[in-house]
């Protein structure tokens, strides 16, 4: 009972804003919500039964996973080197330094906003430079953002872009905890800069890039704004991931209690990526 | 232990992040009501039309509230994109607006939330609308809202590009609209001969063009009948006329208020506008060499989309509201204040009188002309809004899929809410 003054913020914090509403999206699923927003009463577990037999239910299921596996390894693989040149002393490393940081200081949204529109045809500035360079034929430019495919995969690009900052940064800290003496050590053995790399530097690296790759995976899972604003104006569901598809519900169907459902399996669903991973990566095991 | 803790950790992790989508859902908001000093508030929650929009609800909630002292009049703007979303949720929350300014409202009638028209305003102001406006306002015979504004659609048409592409005459019906918009789109250089805004943003107006335009129907206010063999010329027509290339590119996903810029630049042949579209050219690129004419159908009979927003008044079970909402009502449809209102925003009037007013205005004569031949949406249908959603997110994708699937898809979509 002493350790209660300690935590009861955190113990209000965590169920004012993560059981409450959950708990409240739960119920939520479970009742029938008219329209305008009425509670009508319960219909069991029917809006589940909706969410999963919705056609296109699987292939945005597939989506989703392809949406964050995509995003996050490459947001990694990327991040390892930017990280590895940023460690480096050199000229205006500071300002460089910063210079990353400016896709995370700035609005997602504002980010998009700026994508989005360099991809309009007739406008866009993205589209003229292709059409200048030659590689889009048609004058007016290419409608990247108004096809599904393409769409997406610029919305991938969009993602990995502002996921870089926190990621490089997250590594870096790593880095700067390897010890001086284990790569003098390697060098001393006669390893090689890419055998110093991957057997020394990348081993040492692992709590850093497990913290990185988790919060990553819940981030880009729940994330919505870079997908709404890319994909928004295609008609279908063929560019849509579990996020963009539980705000379409509450925004075209006004079926708040479908919403809920398709959040609550949404929920399950990190919760699952999540355990799996723990239990396979061991994140937190020592080395 | 020490593993399960941490396990339980992530977890909480994933929790907290990924429930701030969720947490969304639940808005804030003053507790309205009736507040200190015996002054009846009301609640006034409105969309943006324009950038005016503000400031005139302002001006008229002035002039109300000097003539009534004793009724606080709250304003909330909200854009067009989240209207829906933000009433729904203050309806969840008990905190509905006293008055509302919106398009669907069928679905609120149902839910017995709103006052029917004829308790909240006067018999003067209530014998003042126009008959035809009052009736697309029923509900089994009884009106639930107040027209507020109406706008009627045109064809916009560039003189300059269809004189360069060899067509002298503006289409009338859909053979010649063809003919026109494949001649402009060949002329090259970006430019396209009908501009086709499939896109979420309003896709249900486009698909009305095309498919009340060739007989078809969304259906009345017993039944929304979107998969119909009536549809069907109409959605053919719009395959017709991307496979011809006679449309901008990717139609299906372009929205209205971007390619109509496109318009105003001068890029695109022909499209369909609405009466603030007049004001737009007139401030961007006043040097538009256009026309307006009447919307071209399958057999060139006359035929406009009428587009009708309401007010409409939510019962929150209160005497003294009831009768400040109707004092307000009276006073905002009076054609001192209303006209002037309508006619900054560039829209029709629903009124009598606002008629009789704006009878000379000449921007407006093309749209008034076609407004007796007016279609409107069967908005009184509790099934509206969500045939409106359907249109929205599926109709587009008459691009790429067989028209009769798309119809069907929506019907569905329809039939499941």
């Amino acid at each position: 009972m002493r350790a209660l003054p300690w935590i009861a913020p955190a113990l209000i914090l965590i169920f004012g804003v993560v059981l409450f509403p959950a708990g409240v999206m739960f119920y939520n699923s479970t009742r029938k919500i008219s329209l305008s927003g009425l509670d009508q009463g319960s219909v069991g577990f029917d809006n589940y039964v909706e969410v999963f037999t919705f056609p296109y239910f699987w292939p945005i299921f597939i989506r989703t996973i392809v949406w964050v596996v995509v995003v996050v390894a490459f947001t990694v693989v990327i991040s390892l080197g930017l990280a590895q040149i940023l460690n480096k002393a050199f000229p205006g490393r500071r300002i460089v330094r910063l210079a990353v940081i400016i896709p995370w200081a700035a609005s997602v949204v504002m980010t998009t906003m700026v994508v989005y529109y360099g991809l309009e045809p007739y406008f866009g500035i993205i589209n003229k430079f292709l059409v200048d360079v030659g590689l889009v034929a048609t004058p007016e430019g290419y409608g990247w953002t108004k096809n599904p495919t393409t769409a997406f995969a610029w919305s991938i690009v969009v993602a990995i872009f502002v996921s870089l900052p926190f990621t490089t940064y997250t590594i870096l800290a790593g880095l700067a905890t390897v010890p001086n003496d284990t790569l003098e050590a390697a060098r001393m053995d006669g390893a090689g800069p890419a055998r110093t790399y991957f057997t020394v530097v990348l081993p040492q690296l692992r709590g850093a890039l497990s913290v990185a790759v988790l919060i990553n995976i819940i981030n880009v899972f729940n994330s919505l704004p870079i997908l709404r604003v890319m994909t928004g104006s295609i008609p279908g569901y063929d560019a849509d991931t579990i996020m963009t598809m539980i705000f379409k519900y509450i925004q075209n169907q006004h079926k708040v209690d479908v919403a809920s459902a398709l959040s609550v399996v949404a929920f399950l669903i990190v919760i699952v990526i999540v355990a799996v991973y723990v239990k396979v990566v061991k994140p937190t095991r020592e080395i | 232990m020490k593993k399960s803790l941490r396990l339980g950790a992530a977890v909480a992790l994933a929790a907290t992040a990924s429930l701030t989508l969720a947490s969304c859902g639940f808005g804030g908001g003053d507790s309205g009501g009736d507040s200190a000093g015996g002054k009846t508030t009301l609640d006034l929650l409105v969309p943006s039309y324009s950038d005016n929009t503000e400031q005139l609800w302002n001006d008229v909630i002035d002039g109300f509230e000097a003539e009534n002292t004793d009724i606080d009049v709250k304003l909330e703007v909200q854009s067009w994109d989240n209207l829906e979303s933000v009433v729904t949720t203050k309806i969840q929350g008990g905190e509905a607006p006293d008055i509302y300014n919106g398009g669907p409202f069928a679905g609120f009638a149902a839910d017995g939330l709103l006052y029917a028209a004829e308790e909240v305003v006067s018999p003067e102001t209530f014998s003042d609308f126009q008959d035809s406006f009052i009736k697309n306002a029923e509900v089994d015979g009884t009106a639930y809202a107040l027209p507020l504004i109406a706008s009627a659609r045109a064809l916009f048409v560039n003189n300059a590009l269809l004189q360069q592409a060899g067509v002298n005459e503006a289409p009338t019906n859909w053979d010649e609209l063809l003919g026109a918009a494949t001649k402009v789109s060949a002329l090259g250089g970006g430019v396209a001969g009908y501009g086709m805004p499939l896109g979420s943003e309003e896709a249900q107006a486009e698909a009305a063009v095309w498919l009340w335009g060739g007989g078809g129907s969304f259906g009345d206010a017993e039944a929304i009948t979107v998969d119909d063999p009536s549809n069907l010329p109409g959605a053919e027509q719009i395959k017709k006329m991307i496979d011809a290339g006679a449309t901008q590119a990717d139609p299906g996903s372009t929205d209205r208020s971007p390619l109509m810029d496109i318009f105003i630049q001068g890029k695109i042949g022909m499209q369909v506008g609405l009466p603030p579209t007049v004001g737009q050219i007139e401030e961007n690129n006043p040097d538009l060499d256009y026309q307006i004419v009447p919307i071209p159908t399958k057999d060139g009979s006359p035929f406009t989309l009428g587009v009708m927003d309401q007010l409409m008044a939510f019962n929150n079970d209160d005497g003294a509201k009831q009768e400040a909402i109707t004092k307000f009502f009276d006073y905002y449809y009076s054609a001192d204040v209303y006209v002037p209102w309508v006619q900054t925003e560039g829209f029709l009037p629903v009124t009598k009188s606002g008629a009789e007013a704006l009878k000379g205005e000449e921007a407006l004569a093309p749209f008034l002309e076609v407004l007796p031949d007016a279609q409107f949406y069967p908005s009184t249908n509790p099934k509206w809004q969500a045939t409106d959603g359907a249109f929205k997110s599926l109709f587009g994708q008459i691009q790429s899929k067989p028209a009769q699937d798309v119809l069907t898809e929506i019907q569905a979509q329809v039939d499941a809410s």
